[in-house]
């Protein structure tokens, strides 16, 4: 029972998780400061050293179709018939199709289907960034468990999710009832998302055998074996990967908004 | 028992992720996969270079381009990089040479201020015309990795893991050849950016 060994302060609502899909008004837009930190990456980088992270601002949920929509208005060259294949392979916005602009499908779903320099130019076009692999790994484990079993209920339905994603049925953003303890929304539940080093180096190493697995699963804690099945995930993408489960949401320097702030 | 239930498990769910995205796991950007479209000039970013001016990549259309991309503070492996593309460089004709860029790209986006690549180009002595050490904003630094098809990830230490690639881009900014790893034979890339500079000429 040593699963909370390494679990980080916040809370879970593992009740509004047990009540299944609660439709909640989508926060688009809003982002919070993640303060400063470290964790234990599942990444044999430097064995048992905790990773350090720097405080940041992330937005509380996936980006929607309705936001996307609103950057392609303003960037043509980033809509679905314009996009040098380049960046993107051909299924970009595929779930988009029929639809025209005035007309977007789930405006308040997380918007899938983009390419990892779609999702970029994104978050750049709004001043911010793709959260590096490291901030949203952090940002993820940033909750916290009642209990032992609490934890291990948790652990054991991220497996179920992980191992059934159901592209079909992905809900509105912020309808998984997941959030850690600053807010921030569906990190696990609801899409996979695009990170901007999706790929580490060291991951070219790393591959789907049991010896991976068993050094991913030394960490003990709750979200190891998640978080062992995203970065295997990532590994097989390419920036022009198209994914009907993967999405985004954005980060931004602290400095950005405090200038925002202030000019306001 | 439990622990092979797990890994049984893990690969299913592994499996299931996968499956989904097979049809479009290709390579990012190998040097078969050719055409117009595939231009690094649809990256509409601003740099800057050692000389304080600001470019864009289009500024180089026209003629073959030697990119690099490196880290000042990297003492090991990034001076023999860069030796490299001066090694490749330096064995084309002197007529070809004119014409042919070399954009040295820092992805030490913290560190590597235009000052220091300044500093750093004239340690190399390779403050010459033709050479640009350039920087951006990290999004878009991140962005010509990812097209080039090089890997980097700061570690701990401050010092980057990355891939040691020289990428030769043609007139529309195409990647026509990439060398992979340091020391290695240039005599292919030569040929390569000789004959795309008497294409050129012929047409």
């Amino acid at each position: 029972m040593n699963i909370l060994t390494n679990i980080a302060p916040v809370k879970i609502m593992l009740a509004t998780l047990a009540a299944g899909i609660v439709l909640l008004p989508a926060m688009a837009g809003a982002q919070v400061l993640v303060p400063s930190g470290s964790f234990h990456s599942v990444m044999p980088e430097v064995k048992g050293e905790p990773v350090k992270v720097d405080s940041f601002y992330l937005d509380t949920t996936a980006v929607t179709n309705k936001k996307y929509n609103e950057f392609l208005q303003d960037h043509e060259d980033w809509q679905p018939q314009n996009i040098p294949s380049i960046f993107a392979h051909k299924g970009y916005l595929k779930s988009w199709k029929n639809a025209n602009s005035d007309d977007i499908v789930n405006p308040d779903h997380p918007v899938t289907n983009v390419s990892w320099y779609a999702a970029n130019t994104y978050c750049q076009s709004i001043g911010g960034r793709l959260p590096t692999l490291n901030e949203w790994e952090y940002s993820a484990q940033l909750m916290d468990f009642d209990s032992p079993s609490d934890a291990q209920e948790f652990a054991s339905r991220l497996m179920s999710w992980y191992s059934t994603v159901d592209n079909e049925n992905i809900g509105a953003v912020g309808s998984s009832g997941i959030e850690n303890s600053h807010g921030i929304k569906d990190q696990f539940g609801l899409i996979m998302e695009w990170v901007e080093d999706f790929k580490p180096v060291i991951a070219n190493d790393l591959s789907l055998d049991c010896g991976t697995v068993g050094r991913m699963q030394q960490l003990g804690n709750a979200y190891s074996y998640a978080a062992s099945i995203r970065y295997i995930t990532r590994m097989s993408f390419t920036p022009k990967s198209t994914n009907s489960t993967v999405g985004f949401r954005c980060a931004y320097d602290v400095e950005k908004i405090t200038e925002k702030e202030a000019s306001l | 028992m439990k622990k092979i239930f797990l890994i049984a498990l893990f690969s299913l769910a592994a499996t299931s992720l996968l499956a989904q995205h097979n049809h479009s796991s290709d390579s990012a950007l190998s040097t078969t996969e050719i055409n117009s479209e595939h231009s690094l000039y649809h990256l509409n970013a601003e740099w800057t270079d050692h000389r304080g001016e600001t470019l864009s990549l289009t500024d180089f259309r026209g003629a073959p381009v030697i990119v690099v991309m490196f880290y000042g503070n990297c003492t090991d492996v990034c001076p023999i990089l860069i030796q490299d593309a001066w090694r490749l460089y330096s064995s084309l004709e002197k007529s070809v040479q004119k014409d042919v860029n070399v954009l040295a790209v820092s992805f030490d986006t913290e560190n590597d201020t235009p000052k220091v690549l300044q500093e750093y180009a004239e340690y190399e002595q390779l403050d010459i015309p033709g050479w640009h050490f350039m920087t951006a904003d990290n999004a878009n630094v991140r962005t010509l990795a990812m097209m080039l098809g090089v890997q980097y990830s700061k570690k701990s230490d401050g010092h980057f893991a990355h891939s040691n690639l020289i990428t030769v881009l043609d007139e529309e900014g195409r990647i026509a050849q990439r060398i992979e790893g340091l020391n290695q034979p240039m005599d292919k890339a030569t040929k390569m950016i000789e004959s795309i500079i008497s294409n050129k000429d012929k047409r």
